[in-house]
């Protein structure tokens, strides 16, 4: 294929419209949020907080990091998962028969690297074993941190309205205990992995003409990641 | 900047953070004992303690006479502060004779609710509370 020159709008474009996407919409959910936060506020008896407030506390904090946390959970297992197991006819699979880490020719590392490979792809060793692991390493280590910010932002959001309600705070090893820390999070995680297997299930049977999420239109439902 | 003096940067950054929150939750803690510590004192005069209550609160007590004449006949005992608890904008302060819970409002931390009796995991039992 013939390769067009791109700038950097057009070249980056997927990313870009979806970084737009993402804080058009956390500027929805701070508007809808003080909203709700302001409801409840006079339903206490207590005083509205303007907007700047809200953006700035807990509670806004601990429902941006609740969500975020379950979509690096999907992409972290998602990308290992996808690694061992296999779904055939899916374009978000392996072929069968494929599963495990691939041999160091099929990955283009150490001596079979090409001249535009990465060069942590070609050294070898501990820098070849991280890179060849780096995407879900990283989703991981956002996850662990993600949740890491839930937890600390919803035990404070926890502890104010505990106090709103006239009831005593919780101790932080007490809060991941809670109801409402599993609550926040496996209300998450269940939407995520519906996600990913309606994905895997829906791309054997369904097309989308264009996408190198869906199979070519005309593949058979039984041919397996062949992408558009 | 150099690579070398970068993580410095960066741990001198999250110190002095620590430090400005300690600081911050420090000096709320201050003004939300103050603030409990003068609404339990009977020596205060009556005007300034109802000035100290949360509107909704106020409104409460006013209900059938003055709040200046409803609280010279309130069980308040006061004491020293044995601890004090802030969270956003909601506070509690535990006084040696009575559990005090208060909000942050436009002119300072109000007392939201007093004479509270614990009841394990329900909420407390306050006879000084917003309806």
């Amino acid at each position: 294929m013939k390769e067009v020159n791109y700038g950097f709008l057009r070249g980056n474009a997927l990313s870009l419209a979806f970084g737009a996407c993402f804080l058009a919409t956390l500027a929805g959910q701070a508007f809808a949020g003080v909203a709700d936060f302001n409801a409840q506020q006079v339903t206490d008896g207590l005083e509205r907080v303007s907007l700047l407030d809200y953006v700035t506390s807990s509670s806004f904090a601990a429902d941006v990091m609740e969500n975020c946390q379950s979509e690096y959970l999907q992409f972290f297992l998602y990308v290992f998962a996808t690694v061992w197991l296999v779904q055939k006819g899916s374009s978000e699979s392996k072929e069968p028969g494929a599963e495990g880490v691939e041999s160091e020719k099929e990955q283009r590392i150490g001596r079979h690297a090409t001249e535009d490979s990465p060069r942590w792809a070609r050294v070898g060793g501990w820098r070849t074993a991280v890179f060849s692991r780096s995407l879900g390493l990283v989703m991981g280590a956002f996850f662990l941190l993600t949740w890491a910010a839930s937890a600390v932002s919803g035990w404070a959001s926890y502890n104010g309205d505990q106090l709103a309600q006239r009831q005593d705070p919780v101790a932080f090893v007490g809060y991941l205990g809670e109801a409402d820390f599993w609550n926040r999070s496996l209300q998450n995680w269940q939407s995520e992995m519906l996600a990913v297997g309606s994905m895997a299930v829906f791309s054997v049977y369904l097309r989308q003409r264009g996408s190198p999420e869906s199979k070519l239109v005309g593949a058979g439902h039984a041919d397996t990641g062949e992408t558009g | 900047m150099s690579e070398r003096k970068r993580p410095v940067v960066v741990a001198a950054g999250m110190g002095v953070t620590a430090l400005v929150l300690a600081g911050c939750a420090s000096a709320s803690g201050a003004d939300v004992s103050r603030v409990a510590a003068a609404f339990e004192n009977r020596s205060v005069d009556a005007q300034t303690r109802c000035e100290l209550l949360a509107p909704a609160t106020l409104n409460s007590v006013a209900q059938s006479s003055p709040c200046e004449e409803e609280i010279a006949h309130l069980p308040l005992q006061g004491g020293p502060v044995r601890s004090v608890q802030v969270w956003g904008g909601n506070a509690q302060v535990k006084l040696g004779g009575d559990t005090v819970f208060l909000t942050r409002t436009d002119g300072g931390w109000r007392v939201t609710a007093a004479l509270c009796q614990p009841r394990g995991e329900a909420p407390y039992d306050c006879q000084v509370d917003a309806p």
